[in-house]
Formats: C-alpha cells, sequence, structure tokens
C-alpha cells in the first residue's frame, strides 16, 4: 500500500508541480492516475520511487517513509515501465528482461530462465528472446517493458503511460493483457494516463487530477462515470458518460424468460447445437442478436436488444448455446436496479 | 625528374625488408597514441558525463592541442624526449587523438535516448553502475566511428615525424624528394593508404563485433 501524506513537490524555480496531496494507494489494485498534461501525475508517480523527492510531506511505502530507503535498493524492489519502453538498446530482449534479477545478484542460470517465462507471460514467442529492441514492433517492445518490470516479482508496478505510443489496436491488445495479467497477479499498480476511456478500463480506483496534483475525485470507475463530482470531472470524462457505465456493469442481473416462450408473438428457432437460427412470427423470419450474461455488460446487453429486429435478444451460454430470452423491458428493469427504482409496474411505467 | 620514371619496380623488388620495417614502425608510432588516446578517452569522458562542469575546459584545451602544428609540437619536444624518439612523435599524437575522441564519447554517452535512461534509474542502477552497464555499451557506434577518424589522421600525420627523423614511411618522402628519385614516394603513398584502409576495416570488423545492434553508420563530427 502506498500512502501519499501531504506529499508536495516544488521546484527549484518555485513553480509548484504537486502540491498537499493527500491519497492512498490500496494493494493487490490498480489505481490509475488520469488528468491532462502537467497535472503532476507523472511527478506523483515518480515520488514513489525517488525519481522525484516530495520537497514538503510524506510518501509511505507500506507504513515506511520512501525517503528513508536506499534509492537503487528501493527502485529494485519496484516494477516501472514507461511510455518509450526504454529498453537497453544493446542488451538482447531476454537480457533486458534479467535487468533487475542482474542486479539483485541471482544468478545467472535462474535470472535467465525466469526471464524466459517472463517473455511466455508476456505473450511473446520463445524466438524474441535473442532478438535486440530494434527488432521488435512498438507493441513487442513494450511487452518486453512490461515483462522486464516484472521479473524480480515485485509486489508494486508503477506504470507511467506505458500505453500511449503505440497505435489503438494494439493498445486495445497490451490493455487486454494488463487485465489478464493483473487478475493472475494482483500487484499493486499505480498507473498514469491522461486517456479517461484507459482508466476506466484498467483501474480499480481512478484518481482524477488537476493542475498542481490536486484531487478531483477518487472513485470506482462506475462511479465516477455515474456521478462526477463537479462540472470539471464531468466535462473530463466526456460523452455518453450514461452508455459508458453501463460498459462497466454485469449483464448477469436481467431477468430472462425461457426459451420456449414466444415473445410477442415471435418464437425463437434453435438449431440441434441449441444455437438461436433467427425469429420465426407473423409470417416472417428474422435474425436474432444476442449476448452472454456470464461474461459481457449491461451495455452489449442494451446493444443486443436495440439490434434486435423484435425487441429482444437472445442469452447465450460461453457455447453459444441459447440459454433465455432477455426483453428490452427487462434490460431496462436492471437499469432501473441500478438506480434502486421501484419495479416499473408500481411505479406506473406500464410495460 | 626528366626521364625518371614514376616507378622502378627494382628498388622495390630490393628493399622488401626496408619497407616492411617502416611499415611496422609506422603502425606503431600512429596507432599506439590512437589506443591511449581511447584509454584516455574513456575514463575522461565518463567523468565529462558525471561530472558535466569539466567537459567544456577539458574540449577546449584539447582542441587548442588540435591545433597546434605537428611539427612545432615535436620540435618544443625534442630537448624532453630526445630527437628521433618513438615518444617524441607519439606524445603529439596520442593528444590529436584525444582531441576526436573525448568530444565523440561524450557523445556517445551522452547519446542514450532519455527514457533508456530513466528506465536504468528506475530498475535500480545507481550513477556510475548505469554509467558504464548502459551509456558506455551504447556509445560504443560513437567511439569506433571517433576512432576511424583519429587512426586515419594519426596515420597521416605520423609522416610528418619524419623531418625530426622518426616518421615510418614518411621517411621516404624525404629520401625520395632529396634524390628527386620518385619510387619510394610512390611506394609509401601506396603503404600509408593500405595501412589506413586496413585499419579502418579492422575497425569497422569490431564494431559489428561489439555493437551488432547498432545500425550500419554513425556520423561523427570533425
Amino acid at each position: 500500500m502506498i500512502r501519499f501524506d501531504g506529499a508536495g513537490k516544488r521546484h527549484p524555480d518555485g513553480t509548484i508541480a504537486v502540491e498537499g496531496l493527500d491519497l492512498t494507494v490500496p494493494a493487490g489494485r490498480t489505481t490509475v492516475l488520469v488528468g491532462p498534461s502537467g497535472c503532476g501525475k507523472t511527478t506523483i508517480l515518480r515520488m514513489v520511487n525517488r525519481m522525484v523527492e516530495p520537497t514538503s510531506g510524506r510518501v509511505l511505502l507500506d507504513g515506511t517513509d520512501v525517503t528513508e530507503l536506499e534509492a537503487a535498493k528501493l527502485r529494485r524492489g519496484i516494477g516501472y515501465v514507461i511510455q518509450q519502453a526504454g529498453l537497453f538498446p544493446h542488451r538482447k530482449v531476454i537480457d533486458n528482461i534479467a535487468t533487475v534479477p542482474h542486479l539483485l545478484g541471482w544468478d545467472r542460470k535462474k535470472a535467465r530462465a525466469r526471464a524466459h517465462e517472463m517473455l511466455e507471460l508476456v505473450g511473446l514467442a520463445p524466438e524474441t528472446a535473442k532478438r535486440y529492441p530494434f527488432q521488435l514492433s512498438g507493441g513487442q517492445q513494450q511487452r518486453v517493458g512490461v515483462a522486464r518490470a516484472l521479473a524480480a516479482d515485485p509486489p508494486l508496478l508503477l506504470m507511467d503511460e506505458p500505453f500511449s505510443a503505440v497505435d489503438p489496436v494494439v493498445r486495445a491488445g497490451l490493455q487486454e493483457e494488463l487485465l489478464r495479467l493483473q487478475s493472475e497477479l494482483n500487484k499493486t499498480v499505480l498507473f498514469v494516463t491522461h486517456d479517461i476511456e484507459e482508466a476506466v478500463r484498467l483501474g480499480d480506483q481512478i484518481v482524477v487530477l488537476r493542475e498542481h496534483g490536486r484531487i478531483g475525485q477518487v472513485a470506482d470507475p462506475a462511479t465516477l462515470l455515474a456521478a462526477p463530482a463537479d462540472e470539471q470531472v464531468a466535462a473530463f470524462l466526456g460523452r455518453d458518460r450514461g452508455l459508458r457505465g453501463l460498459g462497466l456493469r454485469p449483464a448477469g442481473s436481467i431477468a430472462l424468460t425461457p426459451l420456449d416462450e414466444p415473445f410477442a408473438g415471435w418464437r425463437l428457432e434453435l438449431d440441434e447445437a441449441g444455437r438461436a437460427t433467427g425469429w420465426t412470427g407473423h409470417g416472417e423470419h428474422r435474425p436474432a442478436a444476442a449476448f452472454d450474461p456470464g461474461a459481457d455488460t449491461l451495455r452489449t446487453a442494451l446493444d443486443a436488444t436495440v439490434l434486435s429486429p423484435v425487441g429482444a435478444a437472445v442469452a447465450v451460454d460461453g457455447d453459444g448455446r441459447a440459454v433465455g430470452i432477455a426483453a428490452r423491458a427487462a434490460v431496462l428493469d436492471a437499469l432501473d436496479a441500478l438506480h434502486a427504482l421501484p419495479p416499473r409496474d408500481e411505479a406506473g411505467h406500464g410495460r | 625528374m626528366d626521364g625518371e620514371p614514376l616507378v622502378r619496380w627494382y628498388w622495390i623488388g630490393d628493399h622488401l625488408g626496408y619497407l616492411w620495417g617502416l611499415l611496422a614502425d609506422h603502425a606503431v608510432i600512429s596507432l599506439v597514441p590512437v589506443l591511449i588516446g581511447l584509454l584516455l578517452a574513456l575514463p575522461l569522458g565518463l567523468l565529462c558525463t558525471r561530472f558535466p562542469r569539466l567537459y567544456q575546459p577539458l574540449a577546449a584545451t584539447f582542441n587548442v592541442v588540435y591545433a597546434l602544428p605537428s611539427l612545432a609540437v615535436f620540435v618544443v619536444l625534442i630537448p624532453y624526449t630526445g630527437l628521433a624518439t618513438q615518444a617524441t612523435v607519439m606524445i603529439p599524437l596520442t593528444c590529436y587523438a584525444l582531441a576526436v575522441l573525448l568530444p565523440t564519447t561524450v557523445d556517445g554517452l551522452r547519446a542514450v535516448p532519455d527514457p533508456v535512461r530513466q528506465a536504468a534509474t528506475a530498475m535500480g542502477y545507481g550513477p556510475w553502475r548505469r554509467l558504464t552497464a548502459v551509456e558506455l555499451p551504447s556509445a560504443v557506434p560513437y567511439v569506433v566511428a571517433g576512432l576511424r577518424v583519429a587512426a586515419v589522421s594519426s596515420i597521416s600525420l605520423a609522416s610528418v615525424g619524419a623531418l625530426i627523423g622518426r616518421g615510418g614511411l614518411g621517411y621516404l618522402f624525404i629520401d625520395g624528394f632529396q634524390r628527386t628519385f620518385p619510387t619510394p614516394i610512390v611506394a609509401g603513398i601506396v603503404l600509408v593508404a593500405l595501412l589506413a584502409l586496413v585499419t579502418d576495416g579492422v575497425l569497422l570488423l569490431a564494431r559489428r563485433v561489439l555493437a551488432p545492434w547498432a545500425g550500419r553508420e554513425t556520423a561523427v563530427r570533425r
């Protein structure tokens, strides 16, 4: 756990980078610092590993003031990933990854074995090990950067806009990968970005920053999107907050009706494997839209009912077999439940 | 030189051993200073990178030395190191090599991209360890580029030493000039050029072995 206790940084020329920050970064979760450029988020990140020394207040790492620890030793215990990966150009991928184990004095064989494991963990082919950084794509370099940060198994990971320099498709892949890694490793991650979408996607806790590292709001992503603290935070969050927020809610809460029950005169057709092939009724055949209540979000479910030409979506399991029917109204009921509204019928909305 | 052909092959045939000896001497007095220059430039370069205030005065000093005509420096040194000794020729050549190698070494050490430097610091390298483990290897292409310039210029400058009695192949130019006999001059030019070419080739090879991760060329100033 990291605790910023009135931590501030004033540069020698008098400009203030960060002013009196109070913040707790919980262990085992991902905390994202998000804000416009110049809000001091990188400075905050670097106060943790002493690449920036606070000029006021304290930064406590598991209760110990970081300035009481020897800088190099402290840093070897903290993973660090930056925007351009910052790989050592003169070292092969495998030796890049083994950097911190090497600095910690592991024997060569153990360090290499560990580096090979890391390579696999971040989804790179074993033959990548012998390449030099300049022979890799930007996305691959970034994966090596993550592998290098994880090699000595540090409990804490600092990530400074690690995915900003790659194209959107690669970025989405890297974000996916980080979520997967984090679900396995449960590191304490402090992640800096200027991209609110990325923050919402990756963060368990999001810290919206203003100039001089002043906190606009600290909240989990769903709360942040649903209830921004003020106009400024709302403006930073951008448009369609409501819909985007639905993308964080599981679709499992939607009440399903049985498959054999007709929906407004439409009957769902299934093949032998139990997959929906479309709706028949009113002398017509219409295609079906589906979502997986076990994996998808309310946003996807709502989207499926909007797409469906009959007003109801098909709920499917992980193998694509239909398990139930979700009427558009049932999805709306699930949305009402988010705001703890009374059931529709009693509230007089009607069906 | 009326009627005298450019090359009399029999002279070359008769003097093979003599030419070989001059070539070997030339290689020693021109290239050993480059090597010493390198051994001095690396620690000095590291110091200048760690303590940047040292760099400007040091670079300025060697630049001034570089501006001095070699012959004048040889003559000044004679009372201390003796006429026709290797030291008299090699001391100024070492300074010239250093004048080229110090800036290229410092450039190389500074050329490490900022993210790489920051990553190294964040991984837990101390300042000195980072310099030697990250910045120094990254500087190899720059240092080799500097070595190529320094070596070729040293090979060419060493000939001047012949005027004070120790110039390796340079002696052939004086000899040919005094006797209006062009053959030694031609032989000297060819051998100097060959020495320069071979040295350059060896350096390029060294670069490929030491820095296989670098591109084909690194430009060097001067």
